[in-house]
């Protein structure tokens, strides 16, 4: 079982390149997919994940002595069966090369240490951007934060990789007013072999949300492109996508170029390294953004999009409509989504 | 020129597209600039040698022997205005060479340039290697022995019962006392001399001379009449050094082969000089012209630290626009006179040994311009000639001159827009100042609102009211963190070196440790070691300033102040009209985090007794790394929106401000408290033991008013929200706030605007100051392991401006280490 609340693993401040104005991030724990580009790998599991970062380590061998399992033979190498996620390790380390990935943090908290950063949202026309990991995992959970952030005039946006079940979403999707909204491979065997999951509904989602508008209770969409040479980047991949979109009448689109920081993660959680990846040259960003331009969509890099009107600026103070809110407090109990195992084989995070 | 950042290209062009909203630089900017970036720097000896001759001259015995102090000095500084060998540089159009040489520190015998004697055998050696000839080496050495026991620090020092100040002068362990060096340090009333001419303090000292009396009727005593006699003395030298500057330009005029506008440009020069700074200026060139002459006066006359321009943009603009108005001057002409001013700020450095330069890394003179801010009343100012200023500036991007601009709440938002556009050009210029806690801290230190309101910054982040004060800032700089450190340990440093200390006490005889109960005792004996330490800087720097009236008074300076013509005093006797000295205090968060662990560890938690918790830091975490580790990185610190933490800042804060705050100068005047460590924060760590918050034995302590290096966890938000949330009412020197941004973060479009809304919100706070590095790490490395093709780069390094390259190694490191804000 996974927590009846999702786990936060970190809350960033100043970000500039995840929706208009200066944002801060809310990183929800998890995600159903598995890119191997992925920069956030310890967003991947639900559950909190105990991660070494060895740069940190001053080989005081704390952790080993005081771990009441014995489940570290040395400082770094944990036996996660012998493992009971009691986090002893954690808070004994003096360094912090001993870190734990995923909190448990209610709506209230999260929002007031979001609270000093409001005044600079208004300023430059920010907010607050809900990633992860995937925050639609969480339907309850993001639709409840999302309202407190929004009866406090603070927008609110959100990143996605489409992998969601739309219906659940819907009192969410009322609090938003940008959504940017994650597109990977076209080809729908090629995405589930390296994603690991097939993006029908990935495509079905997008459709659904863009033939919504960008009205009443439903934010705009915009969605985004991770350029990785040699796997997204290819003729077929941009044409198809490009003809997607202009299919939805959807003519932008941000790249985001590939950044290799999810290598030292990896290591840092023990998993295996990723495939050989490289960051995209200036020249292969320009041919990208040539392709799709050709095709009749408009390429921007992350931080510079011009988001529509309706999805910017300060968010109205008061619910947009009102039945919504009693319609939130009804699904407020409803159960969320578990993937059945503890990801570290921990099955009681605090 | 290959490896400059951004300007590459232009320089060789002038045909480049703007740079978002900047022209290039015009040929003649590229080509003096270039001239300026590939000459070695040098000493100049034409002062001291202009000094000597005066001195053994039958007149200069006659002065020494007869004359008033005050005149004796105001004679040699006539005979060095007036015998300087004028020199003009090809393509200028501004004139007058600060020393015989195109870049080159002036050799001040009076004081601190003598400590270059340490580098002695390895002049050309040195990290910032100094071209000299054998014959000028030998001038240095003799003319350095010859007047070492003459100058101000050897004649307030050198007696008997003050050894024990001399040597602690000397290490430069709690404090370093700068006074010595020189008092520098001024924005003068530049509005007088543009639009009066020095005909009207001439006039007056003239007139006070003849009455026998003072505007208030009093009668003249001796030491008055000496005073208005040493204005005309140096009055007239200013203006036989500007008529030589025009006689060159009109010889170089007359020579063969010079084009016909190469010819008007010497004789437009000429005419300038031989107009002003006596006469009022004319036209926008005569109004630079007069500035630069006097600026010129100002560096000769005492020394060449912190002596800026103030409000240009205000005290200009009403002849930019009658020169525009009558189609005389469009604005890139204006613009390229105003950039060839800012080229001849380069021409200056100071004097540094490689020990000294441990504490003021980077050659920064910071001859500064103070950009936008508000009327007596409280309505903007800001004007065109703001923005033409900053265009100026763009042309050079030199580590001369400094750029400083005032925000306040009415502040326009394209000159907000455009000077965060200069910033991202990497240069670090401008820096921000916020009107609202600036003035407060002002009036907060007795000046009227309307004087404070008409503040301009002097140098780094000094304040004055510009042409009413005298500030001696920067006198001296205070290592804080060492105050806990002796408060831990009865005023006896952890491992102080018995050989050369002795058995002496180094602070305070506060208490043992094993007798404090609870953590206002230790707050107490903290309190105790920095009155302790404050009492004895003050005391040197009153000895100092006792023999500036005698040996090295000012007259320029006090041309400039308002008060002294009135009052019939130099500055250094007490003339300006509002008179500080201050005095920085550098790490102040180290002092801060410190208490706040002292507190929560020993006496919250209990962990240890203090007096074991002292054994560990006396052996400097010796075995205990685990410990050291843990305090350095899981306990809060200030920079992160903690009020906790931010509380312990300011009681830190606080009780260096009122230690200084008990005393008054030697003129009567206020001693006031600054916040920043130009890069004496690296010089004061390696002298200072292992510190509470883990920081080790050694280390750089954290620099003027940001956290510890690496502490900021929360992005710049919170350290900005941190700053603003201490009490700045006594500040009113000031506080320096680095923030560094890799260049990814904050470039283009987005990055602007996210600064300006930053920095708004960050004086919407209440924020004090800000200064912004904008560069990437990788360039930094790359600029360390091969200076030589990064001859441009220039970084912030405390209040002021650095060629990257003139850093010193460890500084460097600091730059390239200190939290890129946005890499996670």
């Amino acid at each position: 079982m996974v927590s009846p609340e999702p786990l936060v693993f970190s809350l960033q401040h100043f970000c500039l390149h995840d929706g208009p104005g200066i944002r801060s991030l809310v990183f929800f724990k998890g995600c159903p997919l598995r890119c191997p580009w992925c920069q956030n790998v310890e967003s991947w599991k639900a559950g909190s994940e105990i991660a070494f970062k060895p740069a940190l380590c001053i080989n005081c061998g704390t952790c080993v002595r005081k771990c009441p399992e014995h489940a570290l033979a040395e400082v770094g190498t944990r036996d996660t069966t012998r493992c009971r996620g009691c986090f002893t390790c954690i808070d004994s380390c003096p360094s912090g090369a001993m870190t734990l990935f995923g909190v448990q943090r209610s709506p209230e908290d999260v929002v007031e240490e979001l609270r000093p950063e409001f005044s600079l949202f208004t300023t430059s026309g920010g907010g607050v951007t809900f990633t992860g990991g995937e925050p639609t995992l969480y339907p309850d959970f993001s639709a409840r934060l999302a309202r407190s952030l929004r009866t406090e005039g603070i927008h609110i946006a959100m990143e996605t990789c489409g992998f969601f079940d739309l219906k659940r979403l819907r009192p969410l999707l009322r609090e938003l007013r940008l959504v940017l909204f994650d597109i990977k491979i076209y080809d729908r065997e090629q995405h589930r072999q390296m994603c690991g999951a097939d993006n029908t509904v990935i495509k079905k989602n997008l459709k659904a949300l863009v033939e919504a508008g960008s009205g009443q209770g439903a934010p705009a969409v915009w969605p985004r492109l991770p350029l990785v040479p040699g796997l997204t980047d290819g003729q077929d991949n941009i044409k198809g996508w490009a003809g997607f979109l202009r299919s939805l009448g959807i003519s932008f689109l941000t790249i985001v170029p590939y950044h290799p920081m999810g290598a030292s993660k990896r290591r840092w959680l023990g998993l295996p390294a990723g495939p050989e990846l490289r960051v995209p040259t200036d020249a292969e960003i320009q041919t990208a953004g040539g392709l799709f331009s050709a095709e009749g969509i408009m390429t921007y890099k992350p931080g510079e999009e011009p988001f529509p009107e309706d999805s910017i600026g300060p968010a109205q103070g008061l619910p947009r409509d009102l039945p919504g809110a009693a319609h939130d407090r009804r699904v407020e109990h409803r159960g969320l989504p578990t993937d059945g195992h503890g990801p570290t084989g921990l099955n009681t995070p605090r | 020129m290959a490896g400059l950042p951004r300007f590459s290209a232009s320089l060789t062009s002038a045909a480049v597209a703007p740079v978002e909203g900047f022209t290039p630089p015009t040929p003649r900017i590229a080509a003096i600039r270039a001239k300026l970036l590939s000459t070695p720097y040098s000493i100049c000896l034409e002062r001291p040698k202009l000094m000597e001759e005066f001195w053994s001259s039958r007149e200069g015995r006659r002065s020494a022997k007869l004359e008033h102090p005050l005149v004796h000095r105001a004679l040699t500084l006539q005979y060095i205005f007036s015998h300087r060998k004028p020199r003009i540089y090809d393509d200028e159009i501004i004139i007058g060479n600060m020393t015989s040489k195109r870049i080159a520190a002036n050799y001040y015998i009076e004081g601190g340039s003598i400590n270059i004697l340490e580098d002695f055998a390895r002049l050309g050696k040195r990290t910032i290697p100094l071209k000299l000839t054998i014959q000028e080496t030998a001038g240095v050495l003799h003319l350095g022995l010859k007047n070492a026991f003459k100058s101000v620090g050897a004649k307030a020092l050198l007696k008997p019962g003050r050894l024990s100040y001399f040597l602690d002068f000397f290490r430069a362990k709690r404090h370093f006392v700068t006074e010595e060096a020189g008092i520098g340090h001024q924005v003068g009333n530049y509005w007088m001399v543009v639009h009066e001419g020095l005909r009207g303090p001439y006039g007056e000292a003239k007139q006070r001379l003849e009455e026998g009396r003072l505007a208030d009727g009093s009668r003249l005593d001796a030491d008055q009449r000496a005073f208005f006699s040493s204005v005309l003395i140096t009055i007239d030298g200013i203006r036989k050094m500007a008529e030589n500057l025009a006689a060159e330009a009109e010889h170089l005029a007359q020579m063969k082969g010079e084009s016909e506008q190469r010819r008007a440009e010497l004789l437009a020069a000429a005419a300038a000089c031989r107009r002003v700074p006596f006469e009022p200026a004319r036209t926008y060139l005569e109004g630079l012209q007069a500035t630069w002459l006097i600026h010129m006066a100002l560096n000769l006359e005492d020394f060449e630290q912190g002596l800026s321009f103030g409000r240009m943009d205000q005290i200009l603009l009403p002849l930019y626009r009658s020169d525009v108005e009558l189609g005389r001057l469009n604005t890139g002409q204006a613009t390229e006179m105003t950039a060839c001013f800012c080229l001849k700020t380069c021409e200056t450095m100071p004097l540094y040994s490689q020990r000294v330069d441990q504490f003021f890394s980077g050659n920064g003179v910071a001859q500064a311009f103070t950009l936008g801010g508000t009327d007596e009343k409280g309505n903007d100012l800001t004007n065109e000639l703001s923005g033409l200023i900053l265009d100026a500036y763009a042309q050079v991007l030199t580590r001369e001159p400094a750029v400083h601009v005032r925000i306040h709440p009415a502040t326009p938002e394209w000159f907000f827009q455009k000077s965060v556009e200069l910033l991202q050009m990497g240069t670090s210029r401008p820096s921000f100042f916020g009107d609202t806690a600036v003035v407060r801290a002002l009036q907060e230190a007795g000046m009227t609102r309307e004087h404070a309101r008409d503040y301009a910054v002097i140098g780094c982040v000094e304040m004055a009211s510009q042409g009413r004060t005298y500030n001696s800032s920067d006198a001296a700089l205070f290592n804080l963190p060492l105050c806990l450190e002796l408060a831990l340990n009865e005023g006896r440093r952890f491992h102080g070196k018995a050989r050369i200390e002795g058995r002496r006490r180094f602070g305070a005889p506060t208490p043992p440790v094993s007798t404090m109960k609870t953590f206002d005792d230790v707050l107490d004996a903290f309190r105790a070691q920095v009155r302790h330490g404050v009492d004895d800087m003050v005391k040197v720097i009153g000895w100092l300033e006792e023999v500036y009236r005698t040996i090295r008074p000012t007259p320029v300076n006090s041309i400039l102040t308002e008060g002294c013509l009135e009052t019939g005093k130099d500055v250094t006797w007490g003339g300006g009209l509002y008179d500080y000295t201050s005095i920085q205090a550098a790490g102040l968060a180290d002092a801060g985090d410190s208490l706040y662990a002292l507190k929560r560890i020993i006496f919250d938690q209990k962990r240890f007794s203090l007096d074991e918790f002292v054994g560990i830091l006396q052996d400097n975490f010796r075995g205990r790394e685990d410990l050291r580790v843990e305090l350095a990185s899981k306990l809060p610190r200030y920079g992160n929106g903690d009020p906790d933490v931010d509380h312990m800042t300011q009681l830190a804060a606080d009780a260096f401000s009122d230690a200084l705050s008990a005393h008054k100068n030697s003129r009567g005047g206020r001693y006031v408290p600054g916040f920043y460590s130009m890069t004496c924060h690296i010089g004061f760590g390696r002298v200072t033991g292992a510190l509470p918050n883990g920081r080790p034995a050694g280390r750089r302590l954290s620099n003027g008013l940001a956290p510890v290096d690496g502490c900021d966890r929360m992005g710049p938000t919170a350290v900005l929200r941190s700053a603003a949330s201490l009490d700045s009412r006594k500040w009113m020197n000031c506080h320096a706030l680095n923030l560094k941004f890799d260049r990814q973060i904050v470039q283009g479009k987005t990055g602007r605007k996210a600064l300006v809304s930053l920095l708004k919100n960050y004086f919407a706070l209440g924020g004090m100051q800000v200064q912004v590095n904008i560069l990437d790490t990788e360039t930094l490395k790359a600029a360390k392991r091969d200076p030589a093709s990064y001859p441009g780069i220039v970084v912030r390094v405390a209040g002021y401006c650095a060629y990257f390259n003139d850093l010193q190694p460890a500084v460097q490191d600091e730059i390239i280490e200190r939290t890129a804000h946005g890499i996670t």
